[in-house]
């Protein structure tokens, strides 16, 4: 190789004339010891048959599983339960804990992260012997280990206590089963000045994240609405209603008739009668 | 015909002792899934990056159909995925690899843990292999906004929250992740940029970075 | 002998290779391509006809109407407005089109005093008869492209997509 001195510099480049060069001949492996082979083409071709059946299992995920998409984004919608993506649910469940939340958010969102990825970075520094065995080095393992175990453990945790028949129902990207209700009624007013609204919704459509179901269609009549109203029913907590009894009629009503929103607008006259037999009967069977 | 041109070339460039040395380094017999079947756990670090060329691939078609634009951004995913042909299988593609991707750098740091492969004099690969998983976490984030549903919105909310409650430069760092006080079109095309632009360029470098230096130091050897 | 022995197998290997490499970068490739050439597949938008002017209206001398309709874009509709010269040649309507053959100016019906019965485009000087038909010796090589029309009740309703008279 000629470098520096005595170097051409119009026509000549760096470029070792070809007798000088490395010839385009593969490497003999015969002086290798054991089973030492070449990465091309020997090796390659192992690693791209694990490539190819890891791709052809990947395909398969992606044609059995759409990616999901959820309606679009609406910040007004406070009654979303969010969830991170999953390799992010370890550190959302810490942030549960009592240590780990509230005065000590710091020390859940800062400090252990922050511990745990930075021995995970340091690593080489913090575990210097020259022994690569796991045996051998008991304490980094032991460190590793309780990590991946916890960070497992947070995941699964933040799997089990999510509501996933909620997160289905509120991800859904149809608003077809939100119906346009009379806001300007006077039970609506009554309606939201009762806080029904916080877990009914703006539309009496229901409010997954806070397990409040849909107030269409129901299968009570006026006093039924009324009676639960005050006493509550199954998740629904009593004494909700505080106001007069003449409110508690108009709400009621109101509800009944769906907001003005029913499939079945026609609740007064001789239809209502009806409906209410019907539905009194429903209970019964209940 | 083909090997002329590549005479032609190597005439002038030189190119033969560039790809020579990747074909014909050693590959000893402790890492080859061939001979011992339990050395699979030296493919996790190929398949990441196997499936990091998917995400590039599959994100770069993406952006043909996709709009960073929190009036246009759901529609067009929409488009994309339910109106294009392929669609489904493209997003899905980039959706599942994000998780495919995290978990293989998962197995990958494990192996290399567990063999010690991170000792003297390999320390500095380990360093950027670390920050190789942040990058990656840090795509998985940014993506995440990218569709702007429930959610992604939601979520990115949760994430720059969690952000904010770092002592001192919190509020600092809420603000410039999202662009202003509050998440919404600055949010979005900034999270755009961060995932398609910063991040997959200090991947792109620090991957290049790693290669090499498994090159000049090789692989370790058996336990 | 040993020596050809090795060849063959490293030759074996190498085909090998290039065809597992070759149904992977398929694989993975493939999707993405028939995802970035749909728009050359997807079958065009069925052509609506739509309502532009009265029968009535129309005279010998071409008038300049809008066309109006929506445009599907993927996740847009755009709102195109394209402005039509009418006229009627006997009893029967004709719409051309106001895009210039040559590089897609507009042309107007009578602006230029020394041809008032041609349509004439600024850009270069084009010139077309009343019929559509190109001036010989100037830049046009086409004439303007007509509009598939229906007459209906009084109205005419044009079609979206104008095509070349020839």
């Amino acid at each position: 190789m000629r470098r520096g001195k005595g170097m051409k510099y119009v026509t000549d480049s760096r470029i070792p004339a070809r007798e000088h060069r490395m010839q385009n001949i593969p490497k003999d492996y015969s002086e290798y010891p054991g089973k030492t082979e070449a990465f091309f083409p020997n090796y390659l071709l192992k690693e791209w048959l694990v490539g190819a059946v890891f791709l052809i299992g990947f395909l398969c995920l992606t044609v059995a599983h759409p990616a999901p998409l959820e309606r679009e984004a609406d910040p007004n919608d406070t009654g979303y339960v969010p969830l991170p993506d999953w390799f992010f649910l370890f550190l959302y469940q810490l942030l549960k804990y009592e240590y780990a939340a509230g005065d000590y958010v710091v020390l859940g969102t800062v400090v252990l992260p922050g511990l745990a990825f930075g021995a995970l970075l340091l690593a080489p520094w913090l575990d210097k012997g020259p022994e690569r065995r796991l045996s051998q080095r008991p304490i980094a393992t032991a460190m590793m280990t309780l990590g991946v175990i916890s960070t497992i453990y947070l995941t699964w945790e933040s799997v089990e206590q999510h509501d996933w028949e909620a997160d289905a129902e509120q991800a859904a990207m149809d608003d077809e089963d939100i119906r346009e209700v009379d806001q300007s009624h006077e039970g609506y007013e009554i309606y939201q000045e009762q806080g029904c609204i916080s877990c009914h919704g703006d539309n009496l459509e229901g409010n997954p994240g806070v397990q409040g179901p849909d107030l269409y269609d129901l299968a009570y009549d006026v006093e039924g609405v009324a009676e639960i109203s005050v006493n509550g029913i199954g998740e629904m907590p009593g004494d909700m209603f505080d106001g007069t009894e003449e409110e508690l009629q108009i709400l009621s009503e109101y509800i009944v008739a769906g907001g003005g929103a029913n499939e079945d607008e026609d609740v007064n006259g001789d239809d209502e009668e009806e409906t209410e037999e019907d539905e009194e009967n429903d209970e019964e069977d209940a | 015909m083909l090997q002329r041109i590549y005479d032609w070339i190597d005439d002038r460039v030189d190119v033969t002792p560039l790809w020579r040395d990747v074909a014909d380094h050693e590959v000893p017999e402790h890492v080859n899934p061939g001979h011992h079947f339990s050395a699979f756990v030296y493919c996790f670090g190929g398949l990441t990056f196997f499936t990091v060329v998917i995400q590039i691939l599959s994100g770069m078609f993406l952006t043909m159909y996709y709009v960073p634009d929190i009036v246009n951004a759901h529609a067009s995913v929409e488009y994309l995925q339910s109106d294009v042909a392929y669609g489904m299988i493209v997003r899905g593609m980039h959706h599942w690899g994000a998780s495919v991707v995290i978990v293989m750098v998962f197995l990958h740091t494990l192996r290399v843990f567990f063999t010690g492969s991170y000792k003297k004099p390999r320390e500095i690969n380990w360093v950027v292999g670390v920050l190789l998983f942040f990058i990656i976490l840090g795509l998985g984030f940014t993506g995440y906004l990218l569709p702007w549903d429930m959610k992604a919105y939601f979520a990115t909310q949760v994430g720059l929250e969690i952000a904010e409650t770092v002592p001192v430069i919190g509020e600092l760092l809420y603000t410039l992740l999202a662009g202003g006080e509050f998440i919404g079109a600055q949010t979005l095309t900034r999270f755009f940029a961060i995932h398609v632009f910063f991040l997959p360029g200090a991947l792109l470098a620090l991957v290049a970075v790693h290669f090499i230096m498994i090159r000049r130091q090789g692989i370790s050897g058996p336990l | 002998m040993e020596k050809n022995h090795n060849v063959s197998r490293r030759q074996f290997l190498t085909y090998t290779l290039t065809g597992v490499g070759g149904f992977m970068a398929a694989g993975v490739v493939m999707p993405m391509v028939r995802f970035a050439v749909d728009p050359l597949l997807q079958a065009d938008a069925a052509d609506d006809m739509v309502d532009v002017a009265a029968v009535d209206e129309l005279t010998e001398v071409p008038q300049a109407y809008d066309l109006e309709y929506e445009q599907d874009q993927g996740w847009h509709i755009e709102q195109v407005s394209e402005t039509v010269w009418l006229f009627l040649e006997g009893d029967e309507v004709v719409a051309l089109s106001s895009v210039c053959t040559h590089l897609g100016c507009t042309v107007n019906w009578g602006t230029d005093p020394d041809n008032p019965e041609q349509f004439f485009c600024p850009c270069h000087l084009g010139r077309f008869e009343r019929d559509g038909n190109n001036v010989p010796g100037t830049p046009p090589t086409e004439p303007l492209h007509r509009y598939p029309l229906e007459v209906r009740d009084g109205r005419v309703f044009l079609g979206t997509n104008a095509q070349p008279q020839i």
